[in-house]
């Protein structure tokens, strides 16, 4: 675990800029970022990194944001995870819940985020 | 080559011609003193049969009505004259029991019920020459026989029109549900940045006014355009029913509440205390909240709207009545297809999704008949009720 109030922080979602955009939020508060923009890559960088929280997006090109979250569980690598979508169907969401995720719905609230990710 | 209309192609099948309209006429004679016995009967069988009974909503004052447009038109069948105009109206009556509800079998048994009485009082005609009843009674068959396929074809441009409806609403949904999830990736990266130039501001000390002015004007936007998209893909997207039996006077008052109605729009409720209706709360909700907004619109913002909320044995019924223009005779068979609006700025998409939420409980969304303003009905039958499929 990171030093108080400061959190490593996976951000995985395809759409780049928003990404990003969530890493500057993040980073702006004192907290360390990494983006990927696939799930394949947001694994790939997890087993390298060790992150306190996960953020992920639902729909990524390769597999859900779901599935990757249950991966890095079954590893062991990380504590928190987050799912966001723009899909807010009871489907998605229970998926997200299922795979011990917290859910938050597209667009997201960056300053909710923060507080999410500082609890 | 001439296509023959649909009237001119059922009179040759069942062989109607004018010496069938000739019969008729005489058989007039002999079947109009029966006329009274044979409408209070029609109407009797009405009144015993709930399945027929509930597609009359205006009780004794309406069937008083009903009974004299039922005599213009046995009178009709048998003065004729049987052409395209008779064939016209007939139609429009056909199309009435269809904006109605009345299902289809009713409709057949009723007419069965004018067969056998006209025909009992032509067997039973005194002093007729020899084989004239017999003329009378085939006419009388072969003009019952049109009528039936007049009013099916209404019943089957119907189910058409809703098929063309079922269509364009999937359709609609997809492109609505693509579109919006498009947008709402970029939406989310201006909304991030306008959020990251504010934190910016702020850590550099930087307050100018047209900057915050601008970057406000951003965020307020942005809000709007997502509630757009997220109305689009909530209307589009065909939800699974979460049924359950809540009281309808909190329903009610929550659904003002979600029509946001101007402040000239006064709403009286009645009937709801005590009744309970069996629904998905949240998508009835959207249907009533979408009525209102729909009332207040059609008065301009300024005017009376009524609720009424009663429990009918197994089903509730919820009415909301304007006192708007109403809704002009030849549109109100297609309010409620997709796409159809008659407002400026209306996406034609309110009703048909009312309709289809109704339609998904197993009960019906209708515009009522009225003389002023517009009358919507939503008959919700308990979950136990209905018929499976």
């Amino acid at each position: 675990m990171a030093a108080d109030e400061t959190k490593r922080v996976l951000i995985v979602d395809d759409n780049v800029g928003l990404a990003e955009n969530i890493a500057e939020v993040l980073e702006m508060e004192g907290h360390e970022t990494k983006v990927a923009n696939t799930a394949a890559e947001g694994l790939s960088k997890a087993t390298s990194w060790n992150q306190d929280i996960v953020i992920t997006d639902y729909r990524l090109p390769d597999f859900s944001g779901a599935e990757l979250v249950r991966r890095l569980k079954q590893l062991g690598l990380m504590v928190q995870a987050v799912v966001i979508s723009a899909y807010t169907d009871d489907t998605t969401v229970e998926d997200a819940r299922a795979a011990g995720a917290a859910f938050v719905p597209k667009p997201v609230d960056l300053t909710a985020l923060g507080q999410l990710v500082r609890a | 080559v001439k296509t023959l209309s649909f009237l001119e192609n059922v009179k040759i099948y069942v062989g109607f011609d004018d010496a069938s309209s000739a019969a008729l006429r005489e058989a007039h004679a002999v079947v109009a003193p029966h006329f009274g016995p044979i409408i209070d009967d029609f109407y009797e069988a009405i009144e015993a049969h709930p399945g027929a009974r509930a597609a009359i909503t205006g009780g004794a004052a309406q069937i008083q009505r009903l009974k004299g447009t039922l005599m213009r038109w046995i009178d009709e069948v048998f003065l004729g004259p049987h052409d395209e105009a008779y064939f016209e109206r007939r139609a429009r009556i056909g199309r009435v029991h269809v904006q109605i509800d009345l299902p289809q079998v009713y409709m057949l048994t009723a007419m069965d019920r004018i067969r056998v009485q006209s025909l009992t009082a032509l067997r039973n005609a005194q002093g007729l020459p020899a084989g004239s009843a017999e003329r009378m009674i085939t006419a009388l068959h072969k003009i019952l026989d049109i009528e039936l396929a007049i009013m099916l074809e209404t019943y089957r441009e119907d189910l058409l029109a809703k098929n063309r409806t079922a269509e364009r609403l999937a359709t609609i949904g997809q492109f609505a549900a693509g579109i919006g999830h498009e947008l709402r990736n970029p939406l989310g990266v201006v909304e991030s940045s306008a959020f990251l130039l504010a934190r910016r501001l702020e850590q550099l000390k930087i307050s100018d006014p047209s900057l915050t002015k601008h970057l406000e004007k951003i965020t307020v936007e942005l809000h709007r355009s997502n509630k757009t998209i997220t109305d689009l893909l909530e209307l589009a997207r065909n939800r699974p029913l979460k049924r359950r039996p809540f009281a309808a006077d909190a329903f009610v008052a929550q659904a003002l509440a979600a029509a946001q109605l101007p402040a000239g729009v006064e709403v009286t409720v009645a009937g709801a205390e005590g009744v309970v209706i069996d629904a998905d709360f949240d998508q009835l909700q959207r249907v009533l909240a979408n009525l209102l907004v729909n009332a207040g619109q059609a008065m301009n913002g300024q005017g009376r709207a009524w609720i009424d909320v009663r429990r009918e044995g197994a089903r509730a019924v919820i009415r909301v009545r304007d006192e708007g223009p109403g809704v002009p005779a030849d549109l109100r068979g297609r309010i409620f297809e997709a796409l159809f609006t008659t407002k400026a700025k209306g996406t034609g998409l309110g009703l048909a999704l009312c309709r289809r939420i109704v339609g998904a409980h197993g009960g019906a969304l209708t515009l009522e008949p009225s003389d002023a303003g517009a009358i919507f009905q939503v008959v919700i039958p308990d979950a136990t009720d209905r018929a499976p499929g």
